[in-house]
């Protein structure tokens, strides 16, 4: 067990550097990022405006040495072997960089980088990059500074405010799915092919089968435009917020109900139902299927059958012989979901506008603050290696017949 | 020689024989479930019309409506010529039966391609692993239980963001382009920003094929027939083309459905977030993402691409669970 724990280990440390390297290699031969477009939006910017700018984001690195400073902060000036400098005169990037001009074929004008006038050395990287405004690097827990959506802002302080929104959703649609999947699972199994089955089977077939972003739209249409739009005839119908999390002005739920006040639990629990829905109706489905099967399957086994002729009441032997054992294989997919708290829901969250990390992510892309985004993948990688390695270990805590070597 | 070939034809002969009446058990097993049924004559319907698109579209696939003040407009609205929109017109003017039309073109083309594409791949991989084990199945299981770590979406939206959004391109020979363009019914130009998103979707799209072969080979390589094909003399490719990978098709044929239906919402979930195939190309992905904005005023738009997305996404569910169930040994009556 302890040499399959650190086989283990390593194994994790080394896969969350392939995804990391991966996706940090992703980000530098894509164009664009922080200063893309900023020659044509000021073009009364020099040359040295524009080295500037770039040591501040740190692009004049060369990207193995970004990578390396992006992960553990080094190198973050000359190296000390045995009280000496040394490789003083490395360059790892480019300060000044040289542009050239070229006209393409059909017609258009391209500037590629065409050599360097003014190198980084590493004896030049404490002058360039003074410790306040570089990172110390992830392994240090300095995820950088956020370059588009709140410019030289700490990513770190950045995810934190959109945490607890997340967490409000994502906590809420496990209990949610946990306390309905199970159950209808279970039962599903226990009266095997009757009507609650079928009904269910289909539902859940449906929901896993569903996309999410249609369900959402649908949901809004329902509980939002419907209600709005047949206001005149109908004016009692109920209609929910379609999006964010708390309301900017009162509002009304409908025309016998008291007018809601923004940011009191009831204007923050009537934004939660249609996100919390949706992902639920999700979840359930695939769960319940998983009890539904894992349940069958025990109950076809010997010792149901030995408990059954034993004389035991037919409760007993469901809760207390066959389901302990059905729950075993769940106890891998409910801590599959670890990752999903931090990391939210990405669809979900843009249909409902959530302000939540998945939506961060989302932004983060499409405006390339490579920061953010590098930062999100990052934990979600290490915290799902982390819950792959629990779920294992977990395992053979509830399973005793289960070993590892 | 002769002595050799002649048992393996009169093999052959029986297995052709005994699979015959297989598939009908199949084909019998099939249709009891009626859900697989429905949902497979269904799709039937929307691919076939898709692939007859330029005969039953009535309008342009780009074509302006200038005629009609109002868009979007509901649908059944009349242009000053008499046609009928049958499903309305979009944001922009455009007839969107006709656009629905050639989404399912798109979108059908791109899973069709994914999945056959990713299958293949995955199915070859995992046979070569399940078959010679030691370092090839070593190298070929790391990989695949790395890129299963991973989280998908998270990377599927950074490669799309980056690979679509900056007109990268893979160089692929002129017919194959023009086969792409007119498969697509879309100009060439298009055609490519799509193959590219082929690209990514397959890139994570043969895990689940290559472990399933890899089981289904690892059990079947230790099995007695395969030892008697190699006492004849027979080679790897020949044992695992012709013997392996057929014996282990059934499970991969379910895996196929399902992923028709799984790569359909990928892809329609990456057009949505604006990050797959891009207007005017329409996928239903990308009709729903516009849709959403005028939604408010006309809440009949989504439901347009919404309702052939769900009927073909959960229909291949269906379908693949029917199959399931057909394949299934243990279900034999």
């Amino acid at each position: 067990m302890t040499n399959y724990l650190i086989r283990r280990i390593i194994q994790m440390f080394f896969v969350v550097f392939l995804a990391a390297l991966f996706t940090y290699f992703l980000f530098n031969i894509s164009p664009g990022g922080p200063l893309a477009g900023i020659q044509q939006q000021q073009r009364r910017i020099t040359r040295e405006d524009l080295a500037r700018l770039r040591a501040q984001y740190e692009l004049d690195f060369y990207w193995p040495f970004r990578f390396s400073r992006w992960l553990i902060g080094l190198p973050n000036g000359p190296i000390v072997i045995a009280g000496q400098e040394r490789f003083t005169n490395l360059a790892v990037g480019c300060y000044l960089r040289r542009d050239e001009q070229v006209v393409e074929q059909d017609g258009q004008m391209v500037v590629i980088p065409a050599g360097c006038d003014q190198f980084v050395f590493l004896s030049d990287i404490p002058t360039l990059h003074p410790e306040v405004r570089s990172s110390k690097g992830i392994f240090r827990g300095d995820f950088g500074q956020s370059t588009v959506i709140r410019a030289g802002r700490p990513v770190w302080g950045e995810m934190m405010t959109r945490l607890p929104a997340t967490l409000e959703l994502m906590i809420t649609s496990v209990l949610l799915s946990f306390l309905f999947g199970i159950p209808i699972g279970i039962y599903s199994a226990i009266k095997q092919y009757s009507k609650f089955d079928y009904t269910f089977t289909t539902v859940s077939f449906i929901g896993a089968a569903m996309p999410t972003f249609f369900f959402g739209l649908m949901m809004i249409l329902a509980f939002t435009v419907l209600p709005n739009m047949l206001q005149e005839q109908f004016p009692w119908l109920p209609k929910l917020p379609p999006g964010t999390r708390v309301a900017v002005r009162p509002y009304a739920v409908a025309s016998w109900l008291p007018r809601v006040t923004p940011g009191t639990p009831l204007d923050r629990f009537l934004h939660l139902i249609m996100p919390v829905a949706v992902l639920t109706f999700f979840n359930m489905a695939t769960w319940s299927r998983f009890v539904r099967s894992s349940m069958l399957e025990v109950m076809r086994q010997d010792y149901v059958r030995t408990a059954r002729a034993k004389g035991l009441v037919e409760r007993t032997v469901i809760i207390k012989h066959a389901l302990r054992n059905a729950l075993i294989p769940f106890v891998t997919i409910a801590v599959l979901t670890i990752p999903g708290f931090f990391a939210g829901a990405i669809i979900t969250e843009t249909v409902f506008a959530w302000p939540g990390m998945g939506r961060l992510y989302f932004e983060a892309l499409t405006r390339s603050d490579w920061n953010i985004a590098l930062a999100f993948i990052f934990i979600t990688a290490v915290l799902t290696v982390i819950a792959t390695l629990l779920g294992d270990i977990l395992y053979t805590v509830v399973d005793p017949r289960i070993k590892y070597t | 020689m002769t002595s050799v070939a002649q048992p393996v034809i009169l093999n052959d002969a029986a297995k052709d024989e005994k699979q015959e009446s297989q598939i009908r058990v199949i084909f019998r097993r099939f249709r009891k479930h009626k859900m697989a049924v429905i949902s497979l004559i269904l799709i039937t319907i929307i691919f076939v019309s898709s692939l007859l698109a330029p005969v039953i579209a009535p309008f342009e696939r780009d074509a302006i409506d200038l005629s009609s003040s109002i868009r979007p407009a509901p649908p059944g609205t009349v242009d000053s010529q008499g046609r009928v929109h049958y499903l309305g017109i979009d944001h922009l003017g455009r007839d969107l039966f006709t656009r629905v039309l050639y989404a399912a073109r798109v979108s059908m083309s791109i899973a069709i391609l994914v999945v056959l594409i990713s299958e293949t791949f995955g199915a070859f991989l995992g046979a070569l692993a399940g078959y010679y084990g030691g370092i090839t199945d070593t190298l070929i299981s790391r990989v695949i239980e790395f890129m299963l770590t991973i989280p998908t979406l998270p990377i599927l939206l950074i490669l799309s963001a980056i690979l679509l959004r900056r007109d990268v391109v893979i160089p692929l020979p002129g017919f194959v382009n023009r086969f792409l363009s007119a498969m697509l019914l879309a100009p060439e130009r298009e055609a490519q920003k799509v193959v590219m998103l082929v690209f990514i979707l397959v890139l994570f799209g043969w895990l689940g094929a290559a472990r399933l072969m890899r089981g289904m080979a690892l059990s079947l390589s230790k099995q007695d027939f395969v030892e008697a094909l190699r006492a004849t003399g027979a080679s790897d490719a020949r044992i695992i083309f012709r013997h392996i990978i057929p014996n282990g098709i059934a499970p991969i044929l379910v895996n196929a459905s399902l992923a028709l239906g799984g790569v359909i919402v990928a892809e329609s979930a990456l057009s949505f977030l604006g990050l797959g195939v891009q207007d005017p190309t329409p996928t239903w992905g990308n009709m729903l993402s516009t849709s959403q904005s005028y939604m408010f005023q006309n809440p009949w738009l989504p439901l347009v691409p919404g309702v052939f997305l769900v009927i073909v996404s959960i229909g291949f569910n269906f379908i693949g669970d029917g199959l399931r169930d057909a394949l299934d040994p243990r279900l034999k009556r």
